[in-house]
């Protein structure tokens, strides 16, 4: 196929994409090399150039394109040629015509060959009679093969006629194999990534539960080194608490004996004062005999008080009555 | 001929009890309409087919996109065993992606699951507790897990259940009470460390190595740590520090670390004899198994009865300090630190 050498301008018209350019001859005695040194181009004179077709172009033949006989000019010809034949027989025929028989003559056809035959219509016949024996058995009959009806047509498959088995059977023998094999290594590789997954994981877990004890024991040992402090530390704050109140006990005693040493002589000294330590026979005087001594003195006080009361009084009612009496 | 390209669709796969997906984006739709039908066969296909498909992530999310989800919910609770299963599976393969992990929670589908925690058939409930482990891994399920109060009820399935099955429920709390404390509580609350100790003794391997790392799990919380001590753990486990696997060792030296961090369990370890073992094990090339057991000794030589008799073996504890792993080179320097510490 040719490949487009024109293109389309837009409005439809074709447009080769090289440019016109007139044929240049080669010239015979020197080379291509030399001419295109040269830079000009040789012009040939188109009327002398033999590749010009001359003359009538009207009924000539012209070359196709593919210098291939085009089938419709094929067509053509030969419908001309057989034409051309028609024409010819049948101006053989008229030419054959005998000429008519003057008068009084008859033509007749003649043989003229060497030997001469009868012509006729019904052609030659005998009849012959056939007739079977009688009372003769019929003989077995034979096998019936059918006339042979039809063409015999046989074939043969030759060696390398139909298909090479090696080079058609590899494609196939790639499924066949390939596609069971593929499908298994895909299984394969699955599971191995499967258990590779798996075997991470168990390592993983390995290292974790490693790991993990490790912080275990770290915050147990950290536990128990902070118990143990916080332990010791009340232990000794216990130990110091301890001192302190027997410090403060011993002083608070010191201070204690200190303050009632002298308790005893003061507290007797005041009790003296008080008189709790009394004589007993001067208090019995103290308080029996001077109280009724006193009361004794009351009395005979009141009596004398009463006396002087009583005398007060009839003093009084004397004056009175004398006074009453002077009145009247 | 054919192409040499191979294409990127799976084979076609031609499965009786499938039913027939349909073309892209239909696919899913169809088979959410059909996982509501009446007809058995039809449930058991979809099924089938979903649990085919859900391998992809692309087409886990349409699941969950198209409302599979509240169909399986309600699949949960058929008559047909075989459809429970088969929705138990579906939902195990569903929890394998993060989308599927995260639309469980959502739809509250642990609910559902947990009552078929009493299921008769063995594969279903083995599949419900495939789900549970699942769902354990992460805080967030663990802490839909303990709302629902399903930690007690597994506390009391490990003793009832099959070994398989055993080793899953196991599994199960094991997450749940490493990834939440709360977990831990409600576990602690309904003696699971009693039941632990029954597990440490048992003939299969993988129980005890599952019962093992429970114990670890538990006895990472304080109030964990008393019970191990009060439920005389600690004989067993030093037992079990002998065994042949190299897990069940590296947990049970964890265990013992754990425990002695507190001074009842220190007092227990070294009366249970624990101290000779621990430092065989620290000979040991596995990782977790030295770097636990030189943890257990760090924690163990804070008593200073232990602390003279470890001093003897301070030359075994430096040869770890070269150890090409960081960790067992931190854990060595700490215990050699913590057997030469003098008041």
């Amino acid at each position: 196929m040719a490949s487009q050498r024109y293109n389309q301008a837009p409005n439809g018209a074709y447009v080769s994409s090289t440019r016109p350019q007139p044929a240049s001859t080669r010239l015979k005695y020197k080379d291509p090399a030399v001419i295109q040194n040269e830079g000009s181009r040789v012009y040939g004179n188109i009327m002398y150039d033999r590749r010009v077709v001359r003359g009538n172009t009207y009924a000539k033949h012209t070359l196709t394109l593919r210098s291939q006989p085009d089938p419709a000019e094929l067509k053509k010809k030969q419908e001309a040629r057989r034409r051309a034949l028609e024409r010819k027989m049948a101006k053989e025929q008229f030419r054959l015509l005998t000429p008519k028989a003057p008068e009084g003559r008859k033509h007749t056809d003649v043989q003229t060959e060497l030997y001469l035959e009868e012509l006729s219509d019904h052609p030659e016949d005998a009849s012959m009679g056939c007739q079977t024996d009688a009372f003769l058995d019929e003989p077995a009959t034979p096998l019936f093969i059918p006339a042979k009806s039809g063409k015999d047509v046989a074939t043969q498959i030759e060696e390398g006629e139909l298909f090479d088995f090696d080079t058609e059977v590899q494609p196939v023998l790639e499924v066949l194999i390939g596609k069971p094999m593929e499908q298994a290594l895909l299984e394969v590789l699955e599971e191995e990534e499967l258990a590779s997954l798996r075997a991470q994981q168990r390592a993983f877990q390995e290292l974790r539960n490693a790991e993990l004890v490790e912080v275990q024991r770290l915050e147990e040992q950290e536990r128990r080194h902070r118990e143990e402090k916080v332990r010791r530390l009340k232990q000794q704050r216990e130990v110091l608490e301890n001192e302190r109140v027997i410090a403060e006990k011993i002083a608070a005693r010191g201070f204690a004996q200190q303050y009632l040493a002298d308790l005893l002589p003061s507290v007797y000294s005041t009790l003296r004062e008080q008189g709790y330590f009394y004589d007993p026979v001067q208090r019995d005087i103290e308080t029996g005999f001077l109280p009724w001594l006193m009361a004794e003195v009351d009395n005979a006080l009141e009596k004398r008080e009463i006396a002087l009361t009583v005398l007060d009084t009839l003093t009084y009612d004397v004056a009175n009555s004398r006074q009453e009496t002077s009145k009247d | 001929m054919a192409g040499s390209r191979i294409s990127e669709q799976l084979p076609p796969l031609i499965d009786r009890n499938q039913s027939p997906l349909a073309f892209g984006q239909r696919a899913l739709p169809r088979l959410a309409a059909e996982l509501q039908n009446p007809e058995l066969t039809v449930r058991q296909g979809a099924l089938a087919a979903l649990r085919d498909l859900i391998h992809d992530p692309e087409r886990a999310y349409e699941t969950i996109y198209h409302g599979c989800l509240e169909r399986l919910k309600v699949l949960l609770k058929d008559e047909d065993s075989s459809i429970r299963t088969a929705t138990t599976e579906v939902l195990y393969l569903l929890t394998a992606h993060s989308v599927g992990r995260e639309a469980i929670l959502r739809e509250d589908v642990v609910g559902c699951l947990s009552e078929l925690l009493d299921e008769p058939v063995d594969a279903c409930r083995r599949n419900t507790h495939l789900v549970l482990k699942m769902m354990s891994g992460f805080p967030a399920g663990v802490a839909c897990m303990v709302s629902l109060g399903l930690v007690p009820r597994l506390v009391m399935k490990v003793a009832a259940e099959t070994e398989d099955i055993r080793e899953l429920v196991l599994s199960t709390l094991g997450s749940c009470m490493r990834v939440d404390t709360q977990a831990a509580q409600a576990a602690l609350a309904s003696d699971v460390v009693t039941v632990l100790r029954e597990q440490l003794t048992h003939s299969s391997t993988n129980i005890r190595r599952e019962a093992t790392a429970a114990m670890i799990a538990i006895s990472v919380p304080p109030q964990g740590k008393v019970k191990v001590c009060e439920e005389e753990v600690l004989p067993v486990l030093v037992q079990l520090l002998s065994d042949e696997d190299l897990e069940i060792k590296a947990n049970a030296a964890g265990t013992i670390m754990n425990t002695a961090v507190i001074t009842k369990g220190k007092f227990q370890s070294l009366q249970a004899g624990a101290l000779a073992p621990l430092l065989h094990l620290v000979e040991c090339e596995h990782r977790a198994v030295c770097a636990n057991a030189l943890r257990a000794l760090t924690c163990l030589a804070e008593v200073p009865r232990a602390r003279e008799q470890l001093l003897q073996h301070l030359p075994l504890l430096q040869t770890r300090l070269n150890h090409p792993e960081p960790i067992i080179q931190r854990a060595s320097a700490t215990a050699i630190q913590v057997i030469s510490w003098t008041p």
